[in-house]
């Protein structure tokens, strides 16, 4: 079988209007490939940047898939939500990417969008906080029921993947 | 005779902790430490080290500048676990104790090549104000009990930081039997050798 290994890290976020950020993520693979370690979800700190605008997470990624197949590549989907002074979490954006498919080092941006309400929903939200939230995760990374959505763009996530190959050579995978 | 293939590889890391950059805090010194998983073993060279003060300089670059060697050869027979460098910065606060100024951790790059890694550096923060105020009296500021927290994903949804500075490391990595145990670790990464040496305030 051959495996595949995601060593990085979720650096931060940039462009949110919200400043104290945090991510909730995870990562999604289809039905041939298993998990041998590492975790598969987890939530970032919640950082408030002194200098500059960009909240830095450093949050360490490292996992081990073994596959069977090229379908159902991994992908990575985030939450941005933001944290007020009295505690509450607001959501701040959505946003997938696929985890790269060649080996080595790679920089990536993910964007984000967050959906909107009606205008009352969206009135409320800039008084009062809170605002409309997806009910399953699931559509953050798939196309099924998009077309029933009307969102607004979020900011942008970055990350630092490195991917890590074996044997797939072996199997006559050109990557 | 044909030689066994091997079933360890090995990870030589040789570097540096270049410089900082701190816009409000000066007189600072670092320590560093690997943390790596349970397949990896440190076989040569130090896995901890603390740094000297550096001042920041007089002119208008405000560089502090510490240039501290890092030297680590690790064996392993599994990358899961790769081994992460965790920094810790200190320095001296108005009433003369040594507090925290930053934490920071980065995996070591992994593909064989000269790689040149900024870094964020980020304290805990009190929760109320009156701890603030408290912490900043008594000079006991919210530090981690073990740095190492620092390179792990589980247990930090529950922490609160702030960014505050940046701290810029050289890499030279080689590594030995990787490709022969069916590894592939892609094209050498050249994106961090160009440009100056001394930090910019966006990474990358």
């Amino acid at each position: 079988m051959a495996e595949v290994h995601v060593i990085g890290q979720i650096l931060g976020a940039t462009g949110f209007s919200e400043s104290s950020l945090f991510c909730k993520w995870g990562i999604h693979t289809g039905a041939a490939w298993k998990l041998l370690s590492g975790v598969r979800e987890g939530q970032t700190q919640v950082d408030t940047p002194q200098i500059g605008d960009m909240a830095y997470w450093s949050h360490p990624i490292d996992l081990h898939f073994a596959t069977k197949g090229l379908q159902g590549w991994p992908r990575l989907h985030l939450q941005v939500w933001s944290q007020d002074s009295f505690g509450r979490c607001q959501l701040a954006g959505y946003g997938f990417c696929h985890v790269p498919s060649s080996p080595g080092t790679h920089q990536l941006d993910c964007p984000t969008w967050r959906p909107l309400g009606s205008w009352r929903e969206q009135l409320a939200r800039a008084f009062v906080g809170g605002g409309p939230q997806l009910l399953h995760a699931d559509t953050i990374y798939s196309g099924a029921d998009r077309y029933r959505l009307h969102t607004a763009a979020g900011g942008t996530v970055h990350l630092a993947i490195g991917l890590l190959l074996r044997h797939f050579d072996r199997y006559g995978v050109e990557c | 005779m044909a030689a066994a293939s091997p079933s360890v590889f090995l990870l030589m890391v040789n570097g540096q902790v270049e410089s900082a950059q701190f816009p409000e805090y000066d007189d600072l010194y670092c320590k560093y430490c690997f943390v790596y998983g349970q397949d990896w073993a440190p076989t040569a060279g130090l896995e901890e080290g603390i740094s000297q003060i550096a001042s920041k300089s007089q002119d208008v670059r405000q560089a502090l500048v510490w240039n501290f060697p890092i030297d680590v050869t690790f064996k392993s027979t599994n990358p899961y676990g790769w081994p992460q460098i965790v920094l810790s910065v200190y320095g001296p606060d108005v009433f003369g104790n040594d507090v925290v100024r930053g934490y920071g951790a980065v995996h070591v790059p992994f593909s064989p090549g000269r790689h040149k890694r900024t870094i964020p550096m980020f304290v805990p923060e009190s929760t109320s104000t009156l701890q603030k105020f408290t912490s900043w009296f008594m000079g006991r500021r919210p530090e981690y009990t073990d740095p190492k927290v620092v390179a792990q994903g589980e247990g930090r949804e529950v922490t609160r930081v702030r960014s505050q500075g940046f701290v810029t490391l050289l890499f030279n990595v080689v590594t030995k039997d990787m490709k022969k145990l069916g590894y592939d670790t892609g094209p050498v990464d050249t994106q961090g050798v160009l440009g100056p040496s001394l930090p910019q305030v966006n990474p990358q």
